[in-house]
């Protein structure tokens, strides 16, 4: 009994010493200052207190004498012996404290007395008024290192207590970690004992109650806000261990869960990978079913962290239903962080050819539109973006017309982002599609492109698609005169000319001569086309690019320049030509520039189009009897008797007709000739007609009928399908059998 | 096939056939023909060049077939707000 009273005393003397160590109030350790509840249902310290001091053994600090410190304070004046004796068990620091933060001192600890005379502060005491936030900031920090203290002496324990077999046992020391985990003091300890952050993982993985689980979950979700956590976390295996806990039944666990990977994807270096490979992109598509939009807007942030730059991932999200889950989202949610997370995936999944369609299967077109007009700048950017990308797998979708008029009217925007998507999505959109063609036409869609096009200067992002969109608009649909004209009324013929001049950006060219050919369609359009000054122009550039191919003619390889071909634009400016040759004046402009050994030499060119577009100009220069003397005077007899036996009609047609048109004069002979080669060729693939040409002059009503109404293969860019019957090699052989056809020898003789 | 004359059939006449046959597709392509053409048409195609007019426009006068521009060939990254 003697033994004990002492070691009472002494163990009272012994945390004296420690607080003088520690500046630390008291933690309660003997007195029980700190205790507020019982340990059955509390949840505080003093339930640790209990189990602490039944667990632990005194703390044997080494005694050592107390030391008073500065012996008198300069405050002066007589002290009584009680003063004294207070003195002498109070250090240094415990008097400075006294006298700063009073409320913090414990039994044995008075205040020191003070100088009734105001003018006669004590040194202390003036050290006593230090600002309010000062005070606040250190009684925090002896707080802290209390929390501290606290915590490294229970983890080892709670760490054993985490794998203990009863799951009671495992479930109190996880609401304790987690009441631990309240405090940054404590919580920094945790995060520096791996052993502790993988029982917790461990006991998270293995629980076999909720309640636990929850927990566990929590205390990782804490953990994960600091750097030292989370490295923690993924050193313990915590990632595979959460991407477990997202098939949960319960919300709380799966917030906690995702939240916490979010911090990993976020902040810690390989926890992408690791997410991966713990299959967790597979859990967390079938996510984007829950209702909630906060946590939603954290799945999709983590579908984006991981899918960035990532293809497999981007194919994982596609298997698992990922598109229609995100459309559905967009459709239907409202909250913007939301949206705005959610159309970042879209973008990302966007660039994937295999996502793409899916994407637009699913309507996605359509839901992205949907928030084009809100107040949400970023969300609109990235929708556009997202639109961009999809737009040229999405040529044939229906339900598109609110979505082309609000781009129709985003045309006006002076944002050079939102420029360059909505003509780049016009332009796909209006893509061999008629409807979609007269939608923007009747939106205004012509006079808002031109001024673009006009607002665009050098940005090719914004002119290329813009006047792509422009010569889709004029042809191929019921309104294309429409917007033929429409193009002259609001003034575009010059801006579209102007675009032909230097500095040349080729893809630009290249839409900009497609255009002037379809609006020379238009009657109206000729003479403004002329005064504009389109003509020198597109010859310039013919000679430019054909000057060009010849010098490559040589090498196998095919010239490019800013990826466009130079044989594209020797056709592209050939076939403006032939269409402008339509009106007599610029027919004859064209022809006085030169133009007809050029056009001849073309036809020799191996491309196909080529031929057609230089024997159709030919053709329509050929209406004037002086052109049709110079162009058989260069020898395009030879060339254009081979041309008559060309698989596609279009070519053999304009052919032919310049052989008639140059052999008005000729002798009979000549005319027999062409007659022969032209029996050969023109009903070759049409024995019927043959047939009907020899029984009937004139033409019947029927035999025509049916001759037009046949299969004209359609005019492109590609070889052309023909609806033909094989060639009878015994019918064809060549009219002059010496007769070869390579461009670069010399003309034949002329007939 | 005599390749050289149709049985029953002028040279003369067979180039007035073909240059009918000709002629018609010309027009139905858009191109024009010629004052001397149009007459040579309705001397020779007599009803059914009066048809012509009614006939679509071929659909090798409406110019090359329209091509999507690929946009999404590369991702770039937006900043996170």
């Amino acid at each position: 009994m003697m033994s004990m009273q002492m070691s009472e005393a002494d163990s009272v003397v012994k945390v004296a010493e420690w607080q003088q160590t520690y500046y630390a109030s008291d933690s309660g350790i003997q007195s029980g200052a700190t205790t507020v509840l019982d340990d059955e249902s509390s949840t505080e310290y003093s339930g640790c207190k209990k189990y602490i001091s039944t667990k632990t053994s005194t703390t044997t600090v080494p005694a050592t004498a107390t030391t008073v410190g500065g012996g008198n304070t300069a405050a002066g004046g007589l002290e009584s012996p009680t003063d004294l004796d207070n003195q002498f068990s109070l250090t240094r620091a415990q008097r400075v404290r006294a006298a700063m933060f009073p409320e913090t001192l414990v039994e044995g600890e008075e205040a020191m007395p003070v100088q009734s005379d105001p003018s006669q502060q004590s040194n202390v005491q003036l050290l006593a008024e230090p600002s309010q936030l000062l005070k606040t900031a250190i009684v925090h920090l002896i707080n802290y290192q209390d929390d501290a203290e606290l915590a490294t002496r229970a983890v080892p324990e709670l760490t054993k207590l985490l794998a203990d077999e009863d799951p009671i046992v495992v479930n109190k020391a996880a609401m304790i970690v987690n009441q631990l985990t309240r405090k940054e003091a404590s919580r920094r300890v945790l995060v520096q004992s791996p052993t502790m952050v993988g029982a917790v993982v461990r006991a998270m993985t293995t629980a076999v109650d909720m309640e636990t689980a929850r927990c566990a979950a929590s205390v990782l979700h804490s953990l994960s806000h600091q750097k030292e956590g989370l490295l923690a976390i993924f050193k313990s295996g915590g990632i595979p261990a959460l991407v477990r806990m997202l098939s949960s039944p319960v919300e709380s666990v799966l917030f906690y869960a995702i939240t916490t990977l979010h911090n990993l994807l976020l902040h810690q270096e390989g926890a992408k990978m690791a997410v991966r490979l713990a299959d967790g992109l597979q859990r967390m598509v079938p996510l984007l079913k829950k209702s909630n939009p906060k946590f939603l807007a954290i799945t999709t942030d983590c579908l984006q962290l991981l899918s960035y730059g990532n293809q497999e991932s981007k194919l994982i999200i596609l298997a698992n239903g990922g598109p229609e889950g995100l459309v559905f989202i967009t459709r239907n949610y409202n909250y913007e962080k939301l949206l705005w997370t959610t159309s970042r995936v879209l973008k990302v999944l966007s660039v994937c050819p295999s996502n793409k369609p899916a994407i637009v299967e699913a309507g996605g077109m359509q839901a992205l539109g949907q928030h084009l007009t809100g107040s949400s700048q970023r969300l609109i950017q990235n929708c556009l973006w997202t639109l961009r990308n999809l737009s040229d797998a999405a040529t044939k979708q229906d339900g598109l017309d609110g979505l082309l008029q609000i781009l129709v009217t985003q045309l006006g925007s002076d944002d050079v982002n939102m420029l360059t998507c909505a003509t780049g999505i016009l332009s796909n959109l209006t893509c061999n599609n008629s409807r979609n063609k007269t939608l923007v036409t009747q939106y205004g869609g012509v006079e808002a492109l031109i001024h673009a096009v006009l607002r665009a200067g050098e940005k090719e992002d914004v002119a290329e698609p813009a006047v792509c969109a422009l010569r889709h608009l004029t042809s191929r649909h019921q309104d294309a005169e429409l917007a033929q004209n429409a193009v002259r009324l609001h003034y575009g013929i010059p801006a579209v000319a102007k675009l032909l001049g230097q500095p040349h950006y080729w893809p630009v060219v290249k839409a900009t001569v497609g255009l002037i050919r379809n609006l020379a369609l238009c009657p109206a359009n000729q003479a403004p086309m002329r005064e504009a000054g389109a003509i020198p122009r597109l010859v310039n550039l013919l000679l430019k690019a054909h000057q060009d191919t010849q010098r490559h003619a040589s090498s196998a390889q095919q010239t490019y320049q800013d990826g466009v071909r130079m044989e594209e634009i020797v056709e592209g400016c050939t076939g403006a030509l032939h269409i402008l040759a339509r009106d007599p004046m610029n027919r004859g402009e064209i022809a006085s520039m030169q133009t007809i050994p050029l056009f001849v030499q073309l036809l020799y060119s191996y491309v196909e189009n080529v031929k057609r577009v230089s024997a159709g100009v030919l053709c329509e220069l050929a209406l004037d009897k002086q052109s049709a003397e110079l162009i058989d005077a260069e020898g395009a007899s030879a060339p254009l008797m081979e041309l008559l036996h060309s698989n596609n009609e279009g070519i053999a047609t304009y052919a032919a007709a310049v052989l008639f048109r140059i052999s008005e004069d000729k002798s009979s002979d000549y005319r027999k000739r062409v007659s022969v080669e032209l029996t050969h060729s023109l009903f070759k693939h049409d024995p019927a007609a043959w047939e009907m040409a020899h029984t009937a002059v004139p033409l019947e009503h029927t035999y025509l009928a049916d001759e037009l109404d046949g299969c004209y293969p359609p005019y492109g860019y590609t070889d052309l399908p023909l609806d033909s019957l094989p060639l009878d090699p015994d019918l064809h052989e060549p009219y002059i059998p010496d007769m070869t056809y390579d461009p670069r020898q010399a003309y034949p003789e002329p007939l | 096939m005599n390749r050289e004359e149709a049985p029953g059939k002028s040279p003369e006449d067979m180039y007035v056939q073909q240059k009918v046959r000709v002629l018609l597709m010309l027009k139905k392509m858009g191109s024009n023909l010629t004052p001397s053409e149009e007459a040579f048409l309705r001397n020779y195609a007599g009803v059914v060049h009066s048809q012509m007019s009614q006939l679509p426009q071929h659909n090798i006068d409406q110019g090359a077939e329209d091509v999507v521009m690929a946009f999404s060939r590369s991702e770039a990254e937006d900043r996170r707000q």
